[in-house]
């Protein structure tokens, strides 16, 4: 049946937990004639491991990818495939007058708006889960991440970045505020951590530097922290 | 040197600064620790804790540490000790100490400018006068003893040698001078003798934190229940005289009904769910009401100590005692809080009378108990008891910090069910106390050496691995003491000290060891 496996990317997305970026589902430069160099080869995206930070279940996700393998790709090929069926009948009925094949036009070109739909819904939704991580992660995104998003995602990230800094250097005077801490408001300006692993040394505001050891705690200002404690390297005490 | 002004001194001193936190491992080190962080948390003062159980771990971690922060808190560590020579560290580090253990030494108490001592100085410390002790070299060029002679010859060669009469008077100076030195030196070195031959212990750390919080009048019922566990810790660890927990538990009962008088009006009493503190005469048992009767008096060192609990006459004498006072075996094996409310309703009267006549006198103690919710309730003790053993715990891949950090959780509140964790670790520490003891007892393992009771155990011994850390052994070679003297009708036995030795660690083959005063000892200057 047409139109398959635009659901079944559609419906990848939908698995995806909020917020979760599955890896570029697509072969694009066999396809699209604008496709970035730096893509990486598309078949090796099914043994890169999933990111610690993503918290995918490794097997199911491996099993997922190498059987949707290309997605995309065949979603446009079927599309590729309905054109020119729709192309040479379009012809054969001016041609030769055959009304006969009309609803079978009209059939084929639904799929393909139908096609269409669901590779613009699935490549918007990826831009939206794209733009929340810089809210989350800041504007260094970890390599895994990297990894699952294509050329043009990466660079749509880094223009979105510069955007963002445009606006926030604009807005609090001279500095500039940044809008993309405290998404909550905070309840006290200094928290009490606690140090999970080894990191060594951090520097604090002030200059002074804190050597972060297994099992020690310390009372920071919340700032410093909210970083480290997204990193999984400390760790909130309430008390 | 000591601080006078708690508040002027340390805590404005340090409000504005960066400062590191050395807690020691025992209960009332982390009782302070609480305190203080409650403190500094409410003041937005930016510190460090890093906890540290021995000389070498100070050590390490102050090296560590010493390039980052510039005032340092030490907790239960570090008085007794010269600090300045063993940690070397730069000009303008200063350090405060919190310490329990005493004698303070010299060094500390007479340095001016790097150490601060957080102790009241009207704990008895009896420390050496300055000049008794300390004598600024002024004639250094005529004296020293070691090379008196080449020093002499020095100060000579700068003065013109052709003053023979000046010269002679010079002579018979340095002679009387020198002899003055020698009998200073011999004098001081008694004195810092008699200073430094027995260790003892002071006030609660808990209690001075807790003094301090006060002043600023920032102490809350949290932290007088704190002061209070540090206290019963001291006690428990036979750390302080009968006397001086007295003393101490009637300062904090004034403070304890000024936090929590609101209960006894009717009218305006708090919720059910609020912490209230409050004073119990109650029985000696541990952890009696978590626990059942039977298992708590068999259990406790006192009891089993007294009715002599690891022989079978023993036990027999138990079950008297129970059926003097009434209470069915059947009642009293099973849980506590499942017992009738009839028999609990009096039990500690019945308790003491009972105990009177089979030669347990002090069956009852004043101590204090918290009440938050229907269901919790506890005594100082039990939170001692549950903490330590889970400070000690010796579960594997469970290193000496993480044990640290789980044993600070648990003197939270809202950490309800690590508190119960450390009940049942401490119930199992009890059990295995009684059952090494009367082990050692009926197999005769506590030898007579002379001026000393000697009792090792052996790697094979159950349970010995709980008895790897330090203040477990403590309590095991208290309650082994107590045993054998009440064993043995060798009335020497209660003179003799006890030295335990314990396998520490059987990769490495080290044992560990601990020594405690006799039995009769009652002064707290302990050897």
């Amino acid at each position: 049946m047409f139109c398959e496996k635009a659901i079944e990317l559609i419906r990848e997305l939908h698995r995806a937990p909020d917020g979760q970026l599955p890896a570029f589902n697509v072969r694009l430069r066999d396809i699209l004639p604008r496709a970035g160099a730096g893509l990486s080869r598309g078949g090796n995206r099914a043994s890169y491991p999933p990111p610690d930070v993503l918290k995918i279940q490794r097997e199911t996700y491996i099993s997922s990818v190498m059987t949707k393998d290309d997605g995309i790709r065949q979603v446009l090929e079927e599309m590729k495939a309905l054109y020119e069926q729709n192309q040479s009948d379009v012809n054969e009925t001016k041609s030769d007058g055959r009304s006969d094949l009309i609803p079978t036009i009209k059939f084929r070109h639904s799929s393909l708006l139908r096609n269409r739909r669901c590779i613009v819904a699935y490549l918007y939704d990826r831009l939206l889960r794209i733009r929340a991580l810089r809210w989350e992660y800041g504007s260094v995104l970890p390599n895994a991440l990297r990894f699952h998003m294509s050329s043009e995602e990466i660079e749509w990230f880094n223009r979105y970045k510069k955007s963002l800094a445009t606006y926030m250097r604009c807005l609090g005077g001279d500095e500039g505020l940044d809008i993309t801490q405290d998404m909550k408001p905070p309840k006290s300006l200094y928290i009490e951590v606690r140090c999970l692993k080894d990191y060594g040394e951090f520097e604090v505001d002030d200059g002074t530097s804190v050597l972060l050891k297994k099992n020690s705690q310390h009372f920071l200002p919340r700032w410093k922290c909210e970083q480290l404690i997204r990193q999984g390297v400390l760790e909130h005490v309430l008390s | 040197m000591f601080v006078t002004d708690f508040r002027r001194d340390f805590y404005d001193v340090i409000q504005t600064e960066r400062v590191l936190l050395f807690v020691a491992s025992d209960v009332d080190a982390l009782c302070a620790c609480k305190i203080l962080q409650a403190l500094f948390q409410c003041d937005h003062v930016q510190y460090t804790l890093v906890p540290v159980s021995g000389w070498q771990e100070l050590e390490t971690s102050f090296l560590e540490h010493k390039d980052q922060v510039r005032y340092f808190i030490l907790i239960n560590c570090g008085a007794n000790i010269d600090l300045l020579d063993t940690l070397q560290p730069e000009e303008d580090t200063i350090f405060f100490i919190c310490d329990t253990h005493r004698p303070v030494n010299v060094v500390n108490v007479y340095n001016d400018t790097q150490i601060k001592l957080l102790i009241k100085q009207d704990d008895d410390l009896e420390v050496p006068a300055y000049d008794d002790i300390f004598r600024d070299d002024e004639e250094e060029e005529g004296e020293g003893e070691d090379d008196g002679e080449n020093s002499g010859h020095e100060s000579d060669g700068s003065e013109p040698s052709g003053k023979r009469p000046r010269f002679e008077e010079d002579v018979i100076e340095r002679t009387m001078k020198r002899r003055e030195r020698r009998e200073w030196e011999a004098r001081r070195k008694e004195i810092l003798f008699d200073y430094e031959q027995y260790e003892y212990h002071g006030t609660s750390s808990a209690m001075v934190m807790f003094d301090l919080a006060w002043l600023m009048s920032k102490d809350l019922n949290d932290m007088l229940w704190w002061a209070i566990v540090g206290l019963t810790d001291q006690w428990i660890q036979d750390k302080i005289t009968q006397m001086k927990y007295v003393t101490d538990i009637g300062i904090l009962q004034r403070h304890v009904s000024r936090h929590n008088h609101r209960n006894e009006d009717d009218e305006n009493s708090l919720s059910i769910d609020c912490m209230r503190i409050a004073f119990e005469y109650d029985l000696r048992l541990a952890l009696y009401q978590h626990w059942s009767l039977y298992e708590s008096l068999y259990n406790t060192c006192y009891t089993s100590a007294r009715l002599r609990l690891w022989s079978v006459q023993g036990q027999k004498r138990l079950q008297e005692f129970l059926a003097d006072m009434g209470l069915p075996l059947k009642q009293v094996k099973q849980k506590f809080q499942a017992m009738d409310v009839s028999l609990k309703e009096n039990l500690r009267d019945l308790l003491e009378e009972s105990a009177n006549k089979f030669g347990m006198k002090d069956l009852r103690v004043q101590t204090f108990s918290i009440h938050f919710g229907f269901k919790n309730k506890f005594l100082a003790s039990d939170v001692v008891f549950a903490t330590t053993s889970l400070l000690e715990s010796i579960e594997k891949d469970a290193s000496g910090t993480d044990n640290f950090i789980k044993a600070l959780d648990s003197l939270s509140r809202s950490n309800l069910e690590q508190l119960y964790q450390g009940l049942e670790l401490a119930k199992k520490q009890l059990r295995a106390i009684h059952q090494t003891v009367a082990s050692c007892i009926c197999t005769n393992l506590v030898i007579s050496q002379g001026p000393f009771l000697y009792c090792c155990l052996m790697e094979g011994t159950p349970d010995v691995k709980l008895f790897s850390k330090p203040a477990s052994l403590g309590l095991l070679s208290k309650y082994l003491l107590q045993s054998f003297v009440c064993s043995t009708k060798n009335k020497r036995c209660k003179l003799l000290p006890l030295v335990m030795a314990a396998p520490m660690s059987v990769e490495h083959g080290t044992m560990i060891m601990a020594g405690i005063p006799p039995e009769t000892e009652s002064s707290d200057k302990k050897k």
